[in-house]
């Protein structure tokens, strides 16, 4: 095994232009990942990379270098709407690994039970992929296409996350299902950002079902449906959940999953009220 | 191999060691610093907890070689410099935080890294901070108390 650990984003993509490297950021899942007596081959660790940390105002909207992790985006002063994110953010395995796990480690590690990723999505986030070829963006809903498939190619790297302009009444929030609170890999979960207009009613929503599908996913229909609702009668029922294959397993079984998301999302909308 | 260097409790260390080597390995095995305890090997359990550059990690899934530079702390580092107990470890001690002992290396580092941040923490934030450390002895109250103690606040536990 070869280690390095390069300081800035263009040493790091010539090191791994030939596509061998394999590429650590927290390596809170790399090592836990890894089988007993596997090579572990050419290392590039990017957590030193300092053009790729902490959060930045990018024009109207928000870039999120890769390498930021969970605790620098915790304390990051952001917009009501990224709420939701900082909720997902508290609930990523303990405060020890939120110190060292990365955003761009969690997307690209791409497990349907992400934390990260229904909050990003209601985010409208893409991320931006960087190789010594130049740099390409993709909208993260195509990012991600399987469990634990992205579109990365392999002299690739996640170099931010960028988030657009959102309105300033819009607030996130985040409910995550697990056997126990911490620690957790998620049964389901709910992410929403939804904004109410002076009349009461429901004027902006987005919401996405993390852990019930290979890939964490919008809906559209729900969002549209919830416009010009009052938030604290929303009911959502199972049916109105599309594009949901959950699977059932020893934390659940499929219906269970599904009327557990529905009442997230029930709870996620109505929380709005409150705040 | 490689040339690892840090400065460990204060001290620069610098020894050769696998790329492989995890943190928690060179600690125990490279520098001798037992005091370091590993227990589930996942990052769960939080026994191998030290702080990096201030920074409470687990050191079984952090690579030796990413804290190249890094200033880390131990438990052998907590004791005050005449030996004597930090308030935190003596707080552990005269409130019976521990039974078996294995967690408690990492206990006292989490301990610690709340209290920097929250000197004064609730109780619940203290449960709740402690999310990350388990106790297979099931010893968390006295672990609780310790803390309220060490922070300066053991009437808001008495009262209970």
């Amino acid at each position: 095994m070869t280690y390095f650990l390069p300081q800035k984003l263009d040493d790091a993509l010539e090191l791994i232009q030939d596509g061998s490297a394999k590429l650590v950021a927290g390596g809170t899942d790399f090592y836990p990942a890894m089988q007993k007596g596997q090579a572990m081959g050419r290392i590039v660790d990017l957590s030193r990379l300092g053009d790729m940390q902490g959060v930045t105002k990018d024009g109207d909207g928000w870039r999120i270098g890769g390498a930021t992790t969970w605790t620098e985006l915790i304390a990051a002063p952001l917009p009501p709407a990224f709420d939701g994110l900082k909720q997902a953010a508290c609930t990523i395995g303990s405060v020890q690994i939120q110190n060292a796990a990365t955003l761009a480690g969690n997307l690209c590690n791409a497990s349907p039970a992400a934390d990260g990723v229904p909050a990003l999505l209601t985010l409208d986030a893409s991320v931006e992929l960087a190789s010594v070829r130049g740099r390409r963006i993709l909208p993260l809903g195509e990012f991600i296409t399987g469990v634990r498939q992205t579109r990365i190619a392999a002299d690739e790297i996640l170099s931010a996350i960028l988030v657009p302009a959102l309105p300033d009444h819009a607030v996130g929030r985040f409910e995550k299902l697990g056997s126990r609170r911490y620690l957790v890999i998620s049964i389901t979960m709910v992410a929403a950002v939804i904004g109410v207009g002076p009349d009461g009613l429901i004027n902006f929503a987005r919401l996405a079902v993390g852990a019930c599908s290979a890939v964490a996913k919008r809906q559209p229909a729900l969002e549209a449906a919830l416009i010009g609702q009052r938030p604290q009668t929303v009911e959502v029922t199972p049916d109105d959940l599309t594009g949901l294959s959950p699977i059932t397993d020893m934390r659940g079984d499929a219906e269970f999953r599904l009327i557990a998301a529905a009442r997230q999302s029930t709870r996620a909308i109505q929380n709005r009220e409150r705040s | 191999m490689t040339k690892i260097n840090m400065t460990v409790n204060g001290r620069a260390v610098s020894a050769e060691a696998e790329d492989r080597t995890l943190l928690v390995e060179f600690l125990r095995s490279g520098l001798n610093l037992t005091g370091t305890h590993v227990g589930c090997d996942t990052s769960q359990c939080g026994a191998c907890l030290v702080h990096v550059n201030g920074e409470a990690v687990k050191s079984c899934t952090m690579l030796a070689a990413e804290a190249e530079g890094a200033e880390v702390t131990t438990i052998e580092g907590m004791a005050n410099a005449d030996g004597s107990l930090s308030t935190i470890q003596a707080a552990f001690q005269e409130h019976h935080g521990l039974q078996c002992g294995f967690c408690t290396p990492g206990m006292v580092m989490s301990a610690a890294a709340l209290l920097k941040d929250n000197p004064k923490p609730s109780e619940a934030e203290v449960r709740d901070y402690l999310e990350g450390n388990i106790c297979r002895c099931t010893g968390y109250h006295n672990i609780v108390k310790a803390i309220m103690a060490a922070s300066g606040q053991l009437d808001a536990i008495a009262a209970e």
